[in-house]
């Protein structure tokens, strides 16, 4: 079978993508840094209209496998897929569908919260539709006018990483991309900004992938789980069918029964 | 999207109001400091000087008559007006000189067949010594060429015959005439604003260094505040994100332009308020065009020489380690702008040369003084062609991956 066969049966290119089942798609998909090996042989489907987390501890492969689903990074063998657009042949086109918070991202200090929006309103949706996206940014972010209006290195955390969410979801990109949006934040604005998250996928429809070390809250957010060590997926579902199979309490159980099975 | 690229960058650059004050202060600060530096330093230095007259003489050539007393009077009067303080028994203060008009002196100097001679100590680890030496060196220049007339009419006079001690003393003389490289004369005011190219050109240095803070915080900056990433994965083209931050840096250019267009003007200024030759009159409204436009297009051209080097970049530290490498290697260009004209190098090092951008800003600013009005604009071109050169590669090294997982 040729590369990319089995997926056009998957998707469905004559829908433009609107129509597709799944947001992303990756197979055998390995990817080397020199001597280490981020990803090796990596299976996953991102479905459409819901939020799917991929866990797993440090150096799993998780930021990778988001770089490459953001265009940032090339794999070295396997077929990905995004939006129904082969990457990287396609990088251009999906840059253009995709928005992505990468871990720890930054705001422009020297700007303020409403120009941080602004900015990346204006890259996506041209000058004339930027204020009316930055508007939902602000909404989005839940800060008063009176804090957008302060310069972004005047924030604590929790407000940076507000507009930083606020910014990559007011595009409504048909695929977000979000790598630990709630680390280091404190209980309050972790939950907040997965209340908002889930009213964000409720509202559009649009598929949210999302990586967390803490288990307690991607089983609260996602609709979907994909557990992820050394560079493979061990095993992937609802986090109710994940219990059910592995007889674990919480998702912390299903991955730790996981890795002894996969280590067995 | 450029325009969303560009509206931020000014935004940022223009709030960074710290540096932006460094580099629009620092021509305004170093050029009147250098003007002031070349005219007050060495007279604001003190001197300590010492004149022993051991002679206690007198002499006569003819009807010149000399006496070391008024001699030594003379020369003490020269020392202090170079800011030399002139002691009448050393004592603890250190000299910087010491001139001693040795016994014999008045004689042997109106003798016809004997040398005179006055002996100066120097203080070796002093640089008022050498204004002192060259002080009392134009003393003796004149006397002796008051003593050696005279000695010449003595012997004319004893031979019976009639000399002009001019002819004797000067028989070959060296006129100067000044003329353009088309060979046209040309007055002194036009000649010393060749001299002043040179200055201007060297100048340009001062402008070329600060303005790596700007360019490198574009680009690696945002990478350590990690903004970089999430705008990577945004449909900006490349082309966009470089040119973008190269139009908005040159905001920089156009501020420290006005700003070495000002400096310049202060350096003019106090030598003619000091010695009230009107310098200004040799700056023309081309000539301060031209360096204007040298100041703007050598920081954006400092901008396109270290891009490819900061894409590829790190860290922050070894971004501006090796732009400042990179910079203060091709700021030489300035250097040797002041010593040579750089189109007459010979060929292999001339084509180097005019591969580095600054030679061409060193260019623009000697053809206009020259009246090379097209030449002037031919360097600007050249100039406008390695940038645009330069931008390309930097392009062509963007690599998304090699950006991200580079070590911070």
């Amino acid at each position: 079978m040729m590369e990319g066969e089995g997926i056009l049966h998957e998707t469905d290119s004559s829908l433009g993508g609107k129509g597709l089942r799944y947001a992303a798609i990756l197979r055998e998909v390995s990817k080397s840094f020199k001597n280490m090996k981020a990803l090796r042989n990596l299976t996953l489907k991102v479905p459409q209209g819901k939020v799917f987390g991929l866990i797993g501890p440090n150096g799993a492969g998780k930021t990778t496998t988001l770089r490459i689903l953001a265009t940032l990074v090339r794999h070295d063998s396997g077929y990905v897929e995004v939006l129904g657009m082969e990457l990287p042949k396609m990088r251009v086109e999906v840059r253009k569908r995709i928005a992505y918070l990468p871990e720890d991202a930054g705001l422009y200090g020297r700007l303020t919260g409403w120009e941080n929006l602004l900015y990346y309103a204006m890259i996506y949706a041209g000058k004339r539709r930027a204020e009316e996206v930055a508007m939902k940014g602000a909404e989005i972010s839940g800060l008063s006018e009176e804090d957008l209006n302060r310069k972004a290195h005047e924030y604590s955390k929790g407000m940076s990483r507000r507009v930083a969410i606020a910014r990559a979801l007011m595009l409504e990109a048909d695929l977000t991309i979000l790598d630990e949006p709630t680390s280091g934040l404190d209980v309050v604005s972790s939950y907040s900004i997965r209340e908002t998250i889930k009213d964000y996928v409720k509202r559009t429809g649009k598929a949210v992938i999302f990586t967390s070390h803490n288990l307690l809250e991607v089983e609260e957010v996602c609709d979907e789980v994909a557990l992820i060590h050394q560079g493979r997926i061990l095993d992937s579902g609802s986090a109710s069918s994940l219990k059910s199979n592995y007889r674990a309490r919480n998702l912390e159980e299903v991955f730790i029964k996981a890795l002894g099975l996969a280590e067995a | 999207m450029l325009y969303a690229v560009i509206w931020k960058e000014l935004r940022d650059i223009s709030r960074d109001y710290k540096t932006l004050a460094v580099i629009a202060l620092l021509p305004l600060v170093m050029m009147p400091l250098m003007s002031m530096a070349s005219i007050y330093v060495q007279k604001a230095q003190t001197g300590y000087a010492y004149v022993v007259d051991e002679d206690h003489g007198e002499g006569c050539v003819g009807s010149t008559c000399i006496s070391s007393e008024e001699i030594a009077e003379i020369i003490k009067k020269t020392l202090l007006s170079h800011g030399f303080v002139i002691l009448d028994h050393p004592g603890k203060e250190i000299l910087d000189i010491k001139v001693v008009i040795p016994r014999g002196f008045s004689h042997n100097a109106t003798s016809l067949n004997a040398t005179a001679e006055i002996i100066i100590y120097q203080n070796v680890a002093s640089s008022k010594a050498q204004e002192g030496i060259a002080a009392v060196n134009s003393v003796l220049n004149d006397l002796t060429r008051r003593l050696a007339e005279a000695k010449i009419r003595l012997l004319g006079k004893k031979a019976g015959i009639y000399v002009n001690p001019g002819s004797i003393l000067d028989p070959l003389s060296l006129k100067p005439l000044y003329v353009n490289p088309e060979g046209q004369s040309v007055s002194y005011k036009e000649a010393f604003q060749v001299t002043l190219a040179r200055i201007l050109s060297f100048s340009l240095i001062f402008v070329t260094t600060p303005s790596i803070a700007y360019i490198t915080d574009s680009i690696v900056g945002e990478k350590e505040r990690k903004t970089f990433e999430a705008l990577l994965a945004t449909p900006l083209p490349r082309w966009s994100i470089i040119l973008g931050k190269a139009v908005s840096t040159s905001l920089i250019g156009l501020v420290t332009g006005v700003s070495d267009a000002v400096g310049l003007i202060l350096f003019f200024t106090i030598p003619s308020l000091t010695y009230g030759i009107n310098m200004l009159s040799f700056l023309t409204p081309q000539l301060v065009g031209t360096h204007f436009l040298a100041v703007y297009l050598s920081v954006v051209a400092s901008l396109a020489m270290i891009l490819p080097i900061i894409i590829r970049s790190g860290s922050y530290r070894s971004a501006q380690t090796f732009s400042l490498i990179i910079i203060g290697g091709a700021s030489t260009i300035f250097f040797m702008s002041l010593y040579a004209d750089l189109s007459n190098l010979q060929a292999p090092l001339m084509y180097i040369l005019y591969l580095i951008p600054y030679t061409h800003a060193v260019e623009m600013i000697r053809a206009t003084v020259l009246n090379h009005y097209l030449n002037a604009l031919l360097h600007v071109l050249y100039i406008m062609a390695i940038i645009s050169a330069l931008m390309w590669v930097s392009l062509e090294l963007f690599s998304e991956e090699k950006i991200i997982y580079s070590r911070t």
